[in-house]
């Protein structure tokens, strides 16, 4: 679904990525792990067409969309989820949804999705008139990934989901985005929280650098010992302590 | 001279309506604030364009006077439109607000307020001239004060184009992608708006709202070519009072202004009338420098 070729980016003359290659399967779940100041988010960027690419190729859904402005990107279908504080914090939450579907003319489906988005996060129904600026950390991310889902995307791109979240929440929203996969919604999730990313993804790729580190099924990467010393280390063996409290 | 309540009523009135009419330029001058990151300094002049362009419309080639106002809206808004594309573009593109570009930015609007003066200049030429328009109503008396027409019909439509505009931002879909371009621009193109597109639609929209403007003081002064500069610094300080980005507070700011200038003018000085405005401005700044009704100043990254 959405095909990586040798991609170079960056920031002006700033190049941060450096020959990336990935491959996200249509229907499948694909994380992009690494700590921070890596580049998880410069990719995502350079997906969506905020960051412009340098180098290389990027393909989704059988067209080239490298080059294209971002607005037209989303109207192909490829959606990506802002980091968790971005949503618009004087607008309603209602009004934050309805601009998910800003690209959309169907107001019945759009009608239609704005009540699964709410059977979805139920709370964001009891929620919708007030100003999401009120809202606490998870419900502000169960809104961008509404406001995503708003889209009718076929593909998500989620950064960092999980970030500065109580464990009980990261869990719940990790739920979700399993429950948004089953409906079909290819997915691309950027995490640091590397172990429930490997409970989610089928595949994964380890960024260092700009660079592609290791890449491989995650049940490899979860037994790999190598992986477990140089990158996961101390993250699993937080995220375990905190799952297990 | 005997203190006497009709006649304060009656500064009011006047600062009231006045006051509107700043009100409407702040509001441009604030969404072009939020949307662009930048202070337009040519606002004035777009306002006196778009005086003439309705002078030109209903006395030269005979449009009725609200029909000439839409025109002159819409040519007004083409004109920056244009002027945004072609002049602005790539200096906002590199950042605005504290930038070097948008130091940039500020000279350019200041040499595009000079070059617009000089366009109308060649077109118009130096003389004030008059706008006289038949309005078919009768003044309102207050005492011994009458209000003319001119000035009842400036406050109502002020306060109905505010409306529309109020209706367009709060309960339109375009409005809300209007809101979310001027909060954050990254997330606006992320939901599929054409992020360009729409910066070119605000500064077309503030162009407008300074045409009508430009278009109904016309008939109370006249129009001439230097009327923009001090409509700029009265609008400029409507929205620091109002709180630079805050529509309520533009149009609150404005009838401050308005009020607290012919107030100053008829019991401390008509001859200083133009310094009032200002006085304001710097109380403000020094007591209250987020505006009367500002949050906190907007800081971007
Ligand atoms: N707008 C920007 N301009 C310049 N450099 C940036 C910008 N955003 C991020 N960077 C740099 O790019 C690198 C990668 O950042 P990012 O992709 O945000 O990392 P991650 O999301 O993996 O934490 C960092 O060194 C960061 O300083
Ligand atoms: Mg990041």
């Amino acid at each position: 679904m959405l095909n990586i070729k040798e991609v170079h980016s960056g920031y002006g003359k700033l190049k941060i990525l450096r020959g990336i290659n990935l491959n996200v399967p249509q229907g499948g779940v694909v994380a992009l792990l690494g700590g921070n100041g890596t580049g998880k988010s410069t990719l995502l960027k350079t997906i969506s067409g905020l960051v412009p690419v340098m180098e290389g190729s990027i393909e989704f859904d059988g067209q080239i969309i490298s080059g294209k402005k971002p607005h037209e990107i989303v109207r192909s279908g490829l959606v990506q989820v802002t980091q968790s504080k971005e949503a618009y914090p004087a607008m309603t939450v209602e009004e934050n949804l309805m601009l998910g579907a800003f690209t959309r003319s169907d107001s019945g489906g759009v009608r239609a999705d704005l009540e699964k988005v709410y059977e979805f996060f139920p709370v964001l129904r009891q929620r919708r008139k007030v100003l999401s600026g009120t809202l606490s950390g998870g419900e502000v991310q169960m809104l961008v990934i509404g406001r995503g889902l708003m889209a009718k995307p076929k593909m998500l791109m989620l950064d960092e989901p999980s970030a500065a979240l109580a464990p009980k929440v990261v869990l719940e929203i990790f739920s979700n985005i399993y429950k948004i996969s089953q409906t079909g919604v290819t997915i691309l999730i950027v995490e640091q929280n590397v172990r429930m990313a490997l409970l989610l993804a089928q595949y994964a790729y380890i960024i260092r650098d700009g660079v592609i580190m290791i890449e491989g099924s995650a049940e490899d990467l979860i037994n790999d010992s190598s992986v477990k010393d140089s990158f996961l280390g101390g993250t699993v063996a937080n995220t375990k302590k905190s799952l297990n409290s | 001279m005997d203190f006497d309540f009709g006649s304060l009523l009656a500064f009011i009135i006047f600062g009231v309506t006045i006051g509107v009419v700043y009100g409407i330029v702040a509001l441009g001058i604030s969404l072009i604030y939020s949307g662009l990151d930048i202070v337009h300094f040519a606002h004035g002049e777009i306002y006196m364009f778009g005086a003439f362009l309705g002078l030109v419309l209903s006395q030269q080639i005979g449009i009725p006077y609200p029909g000439a106002m839409i025109g002159a809206m819409v040519l007004a808004a083409l004109l920056g439109m244009f002027i945004e594309r072609v002049f602005y573009r790539r200096l906002t593109r590199s950042g605005g607000g504290y930038t070097v570009a948008g130091m940039g930015m500020i000279i350019c609007g200041f040499g595009m307020s000079v070059a617009l003066m000089n366009v109308a200049f060649l077109i118009w030429g130096a003389d004030a001239e008059p706008f006289p328009v038949e309005f078919g109503i009768e003044p309102l008396e207050i005492n011994d004060i009458s209000i003319p027409p001119s000035y009842l019909l400036t406050a109502v439509v002020s306060l109905c184009l505010m409306g529309i505009l109020n209706y367009f931002l709060r309960y339109t879909k375009i409005g809300l992608a209007v809101r979310a371009v001027a909060h954050n621009k990254d997330i606006a193109f992320l939901m599929g708006i054409n992020v360009p597109l729409f910066i070119s639609l605000i500064f077309g929209l503030a162009c407008a709202l300074a045409a009508a403007a430009g278009v109904l003081v016309g008939p109370m002064q006249s129009v001439q070519v230097e009327m923009g500069y001090l409509m700029l610094m009265k609008a400029f300080a409507a929205a620091v009072v109002g709180g630079f980005g805050s529509l309520p507070g533009a149009l609150i700011g404005g009838i401050l202004v308005g009020i607290f200038e012919n107030l100053g003018a008829a019991y401390i000085s008509a001859s200083h009338k133009d310094i009032y405005a200002f006085l304001l401005l710097i109380l403000v700044l020094m007591y209250r420098p987020a505006g009367l009704f500002g949050v906190v100043a907007k800081v971007k990254a």
